[in-house]
């Protein structure tokens, strides 16, 4: 990052931040907060979101912001998009910045998307001659049809959406800055909306990406920001920072104070599940023998999940399905989309306790095989299970060929028992050897 | 130093000037949206006022003012003034509201926040102005259309900076405080009588005159009827009191926005 910047680099670097902090001043009253613009007094006692910052993006690279609720990291983005002001240090930016924040929120009901279309590019810079030029590319991208000369109070929330991401992706920024989750229309538009960011990327574009997803950081970001109560907690090669940064998750997990929250976390993406997938998700049972039905059948899901050899509890009992052989194997059928080949992620945690392992077929190059039936198909194997015994839970994803969307995903839909042949304690069975 | 920000503040409106534009036009129209009278919608209210002001003080009762107003007619009289009135609270009302409406815009805009009650000012006198020059169409045949009558357009610029700075004074305070709100509204009622907007100035006791100067409005009030009413220039207290509250205004909102420039977006 910036310790290895020439000086010309330096120089046009699309992003850098000096010192930066940032203190809400905090007032007991509004009262006390009029008061003190009145008299000039200092009634107000300050609370510092973010202290300290220094860093510099260079051209096409791509920095995820990773950090617990609280951590500044909202702060941070708003300092350099430029809606907050900096209490301290400097924010200097080069060239356009465009912010995927929340999508549409400044559209007016009343007036059409065009109209909209029109005065939105004139917020973010894009003047009306410039607009009519874009405009074609813009309503293609949206896929708004006629519908753009009706009021936007008559379209979908997806529909807005697709269409504010349109418009604010219209030029090619030199820095874009990505907030969370971008839950963009449907799948297919998801993924178009991933595409259109990748080749930004490609391109050279700076990216800023702000999110909870460990996962989606490694996959998109070359550096990363650890922020942690408002001060930079480690800053460099992503790997590194994350380590770190799920560490430290864990470590907080355990300590019991911080588990809801790390649980949460680690589930987090990137593209969240569409609205029809999430009201699917709420009901999602824990039991193997009934599996979620997805509401809309047209899109990519994930269809089943077997496990082999669990049996059933005894009845009345509370406790999950035992494993009953030394191999766990899962076998996982999904619906893709089209003749894309999607790719499958399994995730085993402890029922009660921290992640144990988490593997992607893309991450493997495993493709799932195609079904007669059009679905596909992967069989997971993990031979000789190398867990101690204990009571675990398992979640299933199903992400796209690029692995960066979540179309769907089971989240610790199915605990089991396992019973291993050792009585020593412990969590994994590493490989080892005597000598 | 406090004027330093306020200066800033006025060069990037200068800059953005083309946004503002932009802006003032589609804040028009979305006052009338899915209307369908359209944009008509903006005059119609004001001028049915004033209309009614005319028809039932001079048509119907034919009521006159004693012999130091500056015309005999009441409605004639009263429609200057309460047009005048009308622009000046609305204008004030809208650019106090401005900032809080736009708390969500200016989240997420990096916009500077004396844009917006820069476009409510400027929006109201889209819609006043024109009602101004069909008054002045209406009033200049009783003068032999003086030249003096031009002084309208001269105390219509004045009224429309002293209600932009008004405006944004108070739409950082109303940041600050919400009551501010409520307090401005109920000025802005009793202002009305605390002018000579429904009586000359010589009709009120002398020893409660000064008190008319605390209205910012009074001196352009005073303005109008003397180019309209008179076909006289406005005297120069007029100008002299019009630039004092122009000081006052410039240097207390200088202040405000130096002290709040920092937070401002936070208050929203």
């Amino acid at each position: 990052m910036s310790a290895t910047g020439s000086t010309t680099e330096a120089d046009n670097a699309p992003l850098r931040l000096e010192g930066v902090g940032k203190a809400y001043r905090l007032y007991d009253s509004p009262r006390a907060r009029l008061k003190s613009l009145l008299t000039g007094r200092d009634l107000h006692h300050s609370h510092w979101a973010l202290r300290d910052v220094s860093l510099e993006l260079r051209r096409g690279q791509c920095l995820g912001v990773v950090g617990h609720n609280g951590a500044g990291k909202s702060t941070l983005l708003k300092l350099i998009t430029g809606t907050l002001q900096p209490s301290t240090g400097k924010v200097l930016r080069r060239g356009r910045v465009t912010a995927i924040l929340e999508l549409g929120a400044g559209f007016h009901p009343d007036f059409t998307g065009r109209e909209n279309l029109y005065f939105g590019g004139n917020l973010i810079g894009i003047s009306r001659e410039e607009m009519a030029r874009l405009e074609p590319q813009v309503l293609a991208f949206a896929e708004i049809g006629e519908a753009i000369d009706r009021p936007v109070k008559t379209y979908s929330s997806g529909m807005v959406v697709r269409l504010a991401f349109a418009l604010v992706t219209a030029v090619e920024p030199d820095l874009l800055i990505i907030d969370e989750a971008l839950a963009v229309g449907d799948q297919r538009f998801q993924k178009k909306c991933i595409e259109r960011i990748e080749a930004f990327r490609r391109n050279g574009c700076t990216i800023l990406f702000c999110s909870h997803s460990p996962y989606h950081v490694r996959h998109l970001c070359d550096v990363a920001l650890w922020l942690d109560g408002g001060q930079v907690q480690r800053i460099g090669p992503t790997e590194a920072v994350l380590l770190a940064y799920e560490t430290h998750t864990r470590l907080s997990a355990a300590s019991g104070h911080q588990a809801a929250e790390a649980s949460a976390q680690a589930s987090e993406a990137l593209i969240v599940p569409t609205e029809d997938v999430a009201a699917t998700l709420d009901s999602v049972p824990r039991d193997v023998s009934h599996p979620p039905v997805l509401a809309d059948a047209g899109s990519a899901a994930i269809v089943s999940v077997q496990l082999e050899s669990l049996q059933d509890p005894e009845p009345g009992s509370h406790e999950p399905a035992l494993l009953a052989a030394p191999d766990l194997v899962a076998q996982i059928v999904v619906r893709g989309v089209g003749d894309e080949c999607p790719n499958i992620g399994f995730m085993i945690e402890q029922s009660k306790g921290v992640g144990i392992t988490s593997i992607a077929s893309h991450e493997e190059g495993a493709a799932p095989q195609r079904q007669p039936d059009g679905t596909w198909k992967s069989v997971l194997t993990f031979p000789d299970l190398p867990l101690h015994s204990g009571e675990y839970v398992v979640s299933v994803y199903l992400f796209d060929a690029s692995g960066l969307v979540v179309y769907d995903q089971w989240y610790q839909f199915l605990h089991f028992r396992f019973v291993a042949p050792t009585r020593m304690p412990g969590l994994v069975r590493l490989p080892h050897q005597w000598s | 130093m406090p004027g330093a920000s306020l200066m800033e503040e006025l060069r990037q409106l200068w800059r953005m000037r083309a946004l503002l534009a932009v802006m003032t036009r589609r804040e028009l129209a979305a006052r009338t949206a899915g209307a369908a009278g359209g944009l008509l919608w903006l005059w119609a209210p004001p001028v049915l006022t004033v209309a009614a002001y005319f028809l039932i003080f001079d048509v119907v009762f034919g009521m006159r003012l004693g012999a130091h107003a500056p015309t005999d007619r009441v409605g004639t009289f009263l429609v200057v003034g309460v047009l005048a009135w009308s622009a000046f609270a609305d204008a004030t009302q809208r650019a106090m509201m401005s900032l809080v409406d736009a708390g969500g815009m200016l989240q997420k805009n990096p916009l500077p926040p004396v844009l917006f009650p820069a476009r409510a000012a400027l929006a109201s006198a889209a819609v006043f102005v024109p009602l101004l020059v069909l008054l002045v169409l209406l009033y200049a045949p009783m003068h032999h259309f003086r030249l003096a009558v031009l002084g309208v357009a001269a105390m219509a610029a004045a009224q429309l900076v002293l209600g932009f700075l008004l405006g944004y004074l108070l739409a950082i305070m109303a940041a600050a405080l919400r009551d501010v709100i409520q307090l401005v509204g109920v000025l802005l009622s009793l202002g009305v009588f605390l002018s000579p907007i429904l009586f000359p100035l010589t009709m009120f006791p002398e020893r409660w005159r000064p008190l008319l100067w605390l209205n910012p409005m009074t001196a352009p009030v005073l303005g109008y009827q003397s180019a309209l009413l008179r076909g006289e220039w406005p005297p120069l207290a007029v100008w002299a009191v019009i630039g004092v509250w122009m000081l006052l205004l410039t240097l207390a909102l200088g202040v405000a926005v130096q002290r709040s420039r920092d937070q401002l977006v936070d208050w929203l």
